[in-house]
């Protein structure tokens, strides 16, 4: 009995604290919140102010978050930290959470409230619009348009830049491209079947039909091989448009939201081309021209397939990933020789995502300072630039006489160290990668240890991609688009897995509510719009 | 027969003046051995269920979370996906229970009628293992299995007996993708399950069975009225202890689901990822956290209704 009343006694305390804590937790914040608000819209408002280059004060500190694309502790940060610190004459403090756990250390420091928020951070994605959208980042438009350097004319990029404002502003800067996928066919594989690369959808159909029901790679044997494979049927998890692995399919469909030429938003699933996509998907899947495991594969999966030569085209990164394909065909005894596709006709031009973005954080007391010592001095084409890009100099990179895993460097000749963090390999990069940074570095001095079928893929993709649109982040689609997501995913494997009728998935996509979220989503966007 | 009381109770019960300190003072020692696992309990079991408050917050993880009352759970209520969710997960969860103890049973059972130790143990070894690999391995070997090309051995056998003319695609086939759920965790978990039942069964009297077979009991005879009245106890208090777990369904599902069968197989807590994740916006972790909320309480519930169902039936409960 006594126990009984001591754990009753000891639960209404414990229901009492729990009341009486949120209580006291919820307006002390909101305390707090004035506060903060207060914070932001006095630094939000000293953006309209446009200092002059004179009058930008040099900040005695910063302090940043970053996740691992950064150079990490493993990787001797405090050598990165040191001669980035002499090269400015600024501390700077590294903050640096473990990579996957990056966003929710980020989102614990801003929720403690703006006195904890870091000088600058790293944001891609849903993140950077939501940040923004909440209005814990500085615009940096003016600052940007004021640099040296835009002024420089060094920066090729800007389509990248215009590309990451939001509504016309920009609030995190992107020091490089973010790539995309580009179409890589095996040339044996289309020399075996008296093919040249397609450059229509026929042609690329008639491609598919050749590698699986042929004997593309020559063994003897008809139709053990198919077509094409991805990981999943609407790219990666999530639908990031730059990794669409299936783009000769999708064509000018989306998915996703999208804004017209007009400004309007729309919802591209719900487009007639969209109709279109899903059926050339499940005709092209239906006769096995598409792996049959696209559903369950992983991006690991179809690199193993296609080093064993099961199917022989595949849409994959442009740039490195080139000659990491050539080299692992090579490893497995299968001709390395790959021809990277321009977009088909239908096609047009391969979208290139949303690059992360560099951003500085309203509560900073002197972005202007922040953002010129430290964004806008990493793309200056001479010692930061090489810092961010390669390291310090007999930590990450050296031009002395030594032996380097395998390979021997004489006396001038720049190479990259073998990595502390991964022993056994060598060093590409420590944040920058030379090849798709958005300003012109004439001194790179790595830029001929690129290899050349690398070179080349990016430069394809370079010169025929056109950039993804940011979407704003509403209230409204953080309501509905995470279940009106899934739905269009499940709808899309239906109608190509399946074999569902057109029909019957847009029947089910109103059903199940999918029309009325996605007009309730497409209506916040425009309201957005129409509102700024 | 000494019926002299030596501890503080029992001073107590003779004074009955403050028992509680009395009590504290007498058994010092075990409390202070115990304070360790009450400051853990404290800071990691008791201090994180304030983060339930945040179910009547809207909270993006920038700005302070704002009071919106019960509309977390008045948007849950509408939303087809939870409710779909929901239901996967009693569905998934109690017949995954129900078959993972069912089939524990069974074994232990078999392995309680074998006569060579030896080989008793090794196929306990054998049995355990599985238990052993993490559900990201259990995935990806089940998927290679269950592949519908050549490469899967599943459908190649099928199709060399002729069963089958073309292959089953069956982890992304929303009519086969439970069956294949149950049966992976059924391979995974039974011989773990099977620790408990053995442990019980090798606690028999042996003189009850001579006894009956004395009598003429046979084996089934044997089995109805002495090893299963006695592993009855084990298999409500197994079954009670795991439904508390039923709404916590996760990793398994996570690792085998696809876009084809989310229908048939995506569970609460995967549907919360989808909302965080997913969603190409901010998440509002309130409403992630009503729908855990309503997890807890569901298995909550379930635990109680057991307990009271085993009063009714045993007499007692575990709880």
């Amino acid at each position: 009995m006594r126990v009984k009343k001591m754990l009753a006694a000891g639960m209404a305390v414990t229901m009492a604290a729990s009341v009486a804590l949120s209580g006291c937790s919820s307006s002390a914040k909101t305390g707090a919140d004035a506060t903060s608000a207060g914070a932001i819209t006095e630094s939000g408002s000293s953006t309209g102010e446009s200092k002059a280059e004179n009058e930008i004060k040099k900040p005695d500190k910063i302090t940043i978050m970053v996740n691992s694309t950064v150079t990490t502790k493993a990787n001797n940060r405090d050598a990165f930290e040191k001669r980035w610190e002499e090269l400015t004459g600024i501390d700077l403090e590294i903050i640096q959470p473990d990579h996957d756990a990056y966003f929710d250390v980020l989102g614990q420091s801003f929720a403690s409230g703006p006195e904890n928020w870091p000088d600058v951070i790293i944001l891609n994605g849903s993140y950077y619009t939501g940040y923004a959208e909440e209005g814990a980042l500085w615009d940096m438009t003016e600052a940007w348009e004021n640099s040296e350097l835009k002024a420089s004319g060094r920066v090729t990029g800007e389509d990248v830049i215009e590309a990451t404002k939001i509504d016309g502003k920009l609030y995190g800067f992107p020091d490089a491209r973010r790539g995309g996928c580009l179409t890589y066919v095996k040339k044996k594989w289309l020399d075996n079947c008296g093919l040249e690369a397609p450059t229509t959808y026929e042609e690329y159909l008639n491609m598919l039909k050749a590698f699986t029901e042929g004997d593309p790679d020559g063994n003897g044997i008809n139709g053990d091989t198919y077509g094409v494979s991805a990981s999943g049927l609407m790219g990666a998890k999530g639908g990031d448009p730059s990794s669409n692995y299936l783009p000769e399919f999708y064509q000018d469909a989306q998915p996703n939201f999208v804004r017209g030429e007009d400004g309007i938003w729309y919802d591209g699933f719900t487009k007639e081309n969209f109709k279109g996509a899903l059926e050339r998907l499940r005709d092209a899947y239906s006769k096995g021209y598409i792996d049959k495991e696209s559903l369950t594969n992983g991006t690991k999966d179809c690199r193993n397939k296609f080093y064993e030569d099961k199917f022989g085209v595949f849409t994959y990164w442009a740039g490195t990933w080139a000659s990491n394909l050539k080299n692992n065909l090579e490893a497995n005894g299968k001709d390395g020789e790959l021809i990277p596709l321009k977009p088909i006709k239908e096609v047009g031009t391969y979208e290139e995502g949303t690059a992360p973005v560099w951003a500085i954080t309203s509560a900073c007391e002197n972005p202007e300072g922040v953002f010129k010592y430290f964004i806008e001095s990493m793309l200056d084409g001479g010692d930061m630039q090489m810092l961010w890009s390669y390291g310090v100099e007999d930590v990450h990179w050296s031009t002395k006489a030594e032996t380097v895993l395998d390979k021997t460097y004489a006396a001038g000749e720049f190479h990259t160290r073998e990595s502390l963090e991964q022993p056994g390999t060598q060093y590409t990069k420590q944040h920058l990668d030379p090849t798709l940074a958005i300003a012109t570095w004439e001194n790179d001095p790595g830029k001929d240890t690129v290899k050349e079928e690398a070179k080349v893929s990016q430069k394809i993709f370079n010169e025929n991609c056109h950039q993804a649109i940011i979407i704003p982040s509403t209230e409204v689609m953080a309501t509905y688009n995470g279940d009106l997501t899934t739905l269009k995913n499940s709808i899309v494997a239906d109608v190509v897995v399946q074999g569902l009728s057109i029909d019957a998935a847009y029947e089910r996509f109103e059903k199940e509510g999918g029309a009325e979220w996605s007009k309730l989503i497409v209506d916040s966007l425009n309201e957005l719009g129409s509102s700024k | 027969m000494n019926t002299k009381k030596k501890g503080p109770a029992a001073k107590a019960a003779g004074s009955n003046k403050r028992p509680l300190l009395v009590s504290l003072r007498y058994y010092k020692g075990f409390y202070l051995m115990f304070l360790p696992v009450l400051a853990f309990a404290i800071v990691f079991n008791y201090l994180p269920m304030f983060g339930i408050r945040y179910a009547f917050y809207s909270y993006k993880g920038i700005k302070e979370p704002v009071f919106v009352g019960l509309a977390h759970f008045e948007k849950m209520m509408k939303m087809s996906g939870f409710w779909n969710a929901f239901g996967n997960t009693i569905t998934l969860s109690v017949v995954k229970l129900l078959l993972n103890t069912f089939t524990a049973v069974a074994l232990s059972l078999m392995l309680n009628e074998m006569k060579s130790a030896t080989f008793k143990k090794i196929t306990q070894t054998i049995v355990y293992l599985p238990h052993f690999m993490s559900w990201v391995v259990t995935a990806s070997v089940f998927t290679l299995i269950l592949s519908p090309t050549s490469a899967g051995l599943v459908n190649s056998i099928l199709i060399k007996l002729g069963i089958l003319k073309e292959g089953i695609y069956f982890l992304a086939d929303k009519s086969w993708w439970r069956t294949m759920f149950y049966g992976i965790n059924v391979w995974k978990d039974t011989g773990w399950g099977t620790i408990i039942f053995i442990a019980t069964l090798s606690g028999i009297n042996p003189e009850l069975y001579e006894a009956a077979a004395m009598d003429g009991a046979g084996r089934w005879n044997k089995l109805r009225f002495i090893t299963m009245p006695a592993l009855n106890n084990t298999i409500i208090t197994v079954l009670i202890l795991n439904l508390a777990k039923v709404m916590n369904l996760f990793e398994s599902v996570f690792v085998m689901q696809n876009d084809a069968v989310i229908q048939v197989s995506d569970v609460l807590h995967t549907y919360i990822y989808t909302q965080t994740f997913n969603s190409g916006a901010l998440p509002d972790y309130g409403y992630t956290t009503a729908v855990g909320l309503t997890a807890s309480l569901v298995g909550c519930v379930f635990v109680m209704v057991c307990n009271k169902a085993s009063h009714k039936v045993r007499g007692r409960g575990i709880v």
